[in-house]
């Protein structure tokens, strides 16, 4: 009886480690991994630019950014 | 139909489009609020209530007729609650909030069926209520991680299948072309955990697994906690928020990408280095082994696309509170992983299995890495989803510093304590006696309530921000610094409305 728990835990790790293949084919083929440079800056957009620092202590002004030195 | 975001069957058909509207920011912010709020008021007051928990434990440890005469506060129960407490308690709703605070601004849309999430929340709030209350009762299941009494997880598992249900809605109907990394970490952490955790809960709980297996699905499940799940999430903050806060790309985005996939193809293997020494066969331990020290991959690419982004920024952490916290836990997060490493090496693990130093380490990786990057995350979301900015800049120093000074009191105290205990320990000639060695870890003993009692201080001063910041009446001037500068054509549509 027990050897059918461990044959089910088995066959969904299994199913777990397929669904991580399938992700990784499936992030190549749609070209998740092209450009990284530009997949980088995706998290800043109009309302929260690049080049602007976004938090600060309440009541302080918040500093100006660095330039972007470029790290290449 | 009449509304898409509040019809489920549309999101679980396959069929339905993926409209294409992009939602700014701030209306992502606002529509995550009710979740994000319920979440992270439990959270803070489980993190109230296991850090009691943990000075009484703590204290027994060195004064063990403390509260000695009150059944329900036993050392074995105490100490289980406290676990239990801020794992499922305080850490696992932070997650849940930053994850979906983030997944919701990383897929750039609007939180669709707040009504699932908090159906989530209040139960797995309830879940865990029940759970530690059992555990003081005396029901815990004494299997380490997992001690929440049978009568409760199933409402747990629940719980996160629903947060889990919802992850995939959102992944589904996102507007973001690219998926940024912290995303590849939110949705592994998301879809891996309900795995985790159904599957020890079966071979644990309702259908043991005999003889060894029990404590390689044990080990298994416990290590993979952590690594599966509250380290991507702690990762994916920080992935998100250093570049976030200084307005400039990760350093490498191709590390990153490396970074997530070696992590999802090692973690896994590395929880039986806790069986080191133990009745399994040796080649299993050899695997944990070596995937362990295969975890240095992840760990060094994180660890450099972290620090190497703050290169020539290190100013910045004056300035920001978000960064402070988030910098910390990422300097954490290379600092435990390594010596978690390190621990896995046999001749290493000698010395310091069955000491205070694996409690130091899960403290080092669970609150120095953890729950201070948590603390940041909150610290930039808050004011957004409120639109008010947070009342005292003091209390934030004070939570700040209290939480870090007695963090590194707690870590380097009990690492140096459990050294010294396991070098005694297997030194039979000069220490024979075993109360000699007990009595030898009485100073590392005190000095941890003392980072306890330092620590609870942090935690008292964020407690009463927070709740300040909730009820405060008058919300800020559009131009308050860490606030979301909106342009005047939003203002009056969001006073209008």
């Amino acid at each position: 009886m027990e050897w059918i728990s461990y044959i089910i835990a088995f066959v969904i790790a299994l199913l777990i480690t397929a669904s991580a293949v399938v992700a990784l084919r499936w992030a190549v083929k749609t070209g998740q991994f092209r450009d990284f440079e530009k997949g980088a800056e995706t998290i800043f957009d109009e309302d929260e630019p690049m080049g602007r620092t976004a938090d600060s202590f309440p009541g302080k002004a918040p500093p100006l950014a660095k330039p972007i030195i470029p790290n290449r | 139909m009449s509304n898409p975001l509040s019809n489920l069957a549309a999101s679980l058909n396959p069929g339905t489009p993926v409209p294409v509207e992009r939602a700014i920011l701030r209306e992502i912010d606002e529509s995550t609020k009710a979740p994000a709020l319920f979440f992270l008021v439990s959270g803070i007051l489980w993190l109230l209530v296991g850090t009691v928990f943990a000075l009484i434990a703590s204290i027994k440890l060195h004064y063990p007729s403390f509260l000695g005469e009150s059944e329900w506060l036993t050392f074995g129960n105490i100490r289980t609650a406290h676990l239990q407490s801020v794992i499922f308690g305080w850490s696992t709703n932070a997650a849940f909030a930053v994850a979906l605070w983030l997944m919701a601004r990383l897929s750039r849309m609007r939180l669709r069926h707040p009504g699932i999430v908090l159906a989530a929340a209040c139960l797995w709030n309830l879940g865990v209520t029940i759970g530690v209350a059992g555990i003081l009762r005396g029901d815990s299941t004494s299997i380490e991680w997992l001690e929440i009494p049978t009568y409760a997880t199933p409402i747990l598992f629940v719980a996160y299948a629903l947060i889990g249900v919802w992850a995939i809605i959102t992944f589904r109907f996102r507007q973001s072309q690219h998926i940024y990394v912290s995303q590849w970490y939110l949705i592994a952490a998301l879809f891996w955990f309900p795995w985790l955790y159904s599957a020890a809960q079966i071979m644990l709980l309702f259908e043991p697994a005999r003889g060894t297996v029990q404590s390689l699905v044990n080990w298994w499940f416990a290590h993979n906690v952590l690594g599966l799940w509250f380290t991507p999430i702690g990762v994916a903050a920080a992935y998100y928020f250093i570049p976030k806060v200084l307005g400039r790309p990760i350093h490498s985005y191709y590390l990153s990408v490396l970074g997530f996939w070696s992590l999802a193809l090692f973690y896994n293997w590395a929880g039986v280095h806790h069986l080191i020494g133990g009745p399994v066969p040796a080649w299993v331990i050899s695997a944990g082994i070596v995937a362990s020290l295969m975890m240095v991959i992840p760990i060094v690419v994180t660890g450099i696309n972290h620090h190497a982004t703050m290169r020539g920024n290190w100013s910045a952490l004056k300035y920001s509170p978000t960064l402070r916290f988030i910098v910390f836990g990422a300097l954490n997060y290379s600092a435990s992983s390594l010596i978690g490493s390190t621990m896995a090496v046999r001749s290493v693990n000698e010395v310091t299995h069955f000491t205070h130093f694996t409690v130091a380490h899960a403290h080092h990786g669970m609150y120095a890495f953890f729950t201070m990057v948590m603390f940041g995350s909150i610290y930039f979301m808050l004011p957004r989803i409120l639109h008010r900015e947070w009342p005292s800049a003091s209390l934030i120093s004070v939570h700040f510093w209290a939480c870090a000074i007695g963090i590194t009191i707690y870590v380097v105290g009990m690492s140096i304590g459990g050294v010294i205990q396991g070098l005694q320990m297997n030194d039979a000639e000069n220490y024979p006696v075993f109360l000699d060695i007990v009595k030898s870890m009485n100073p590392w003993l005190h000095t941890r309530s003392v980072a306890g009692a330092i620590i609870t201080v942090g935690h008292i001063a964020f407690a009463v921000n927070f709740g300040w910041m909730l009820f405060k009446r008058s919300p800020d001037a559009a131009g308050a610094p860490t606030l979301f500068h909106a342009p005047p054509a939003m203002d009056a549509r969001s006073s209008a409305s």
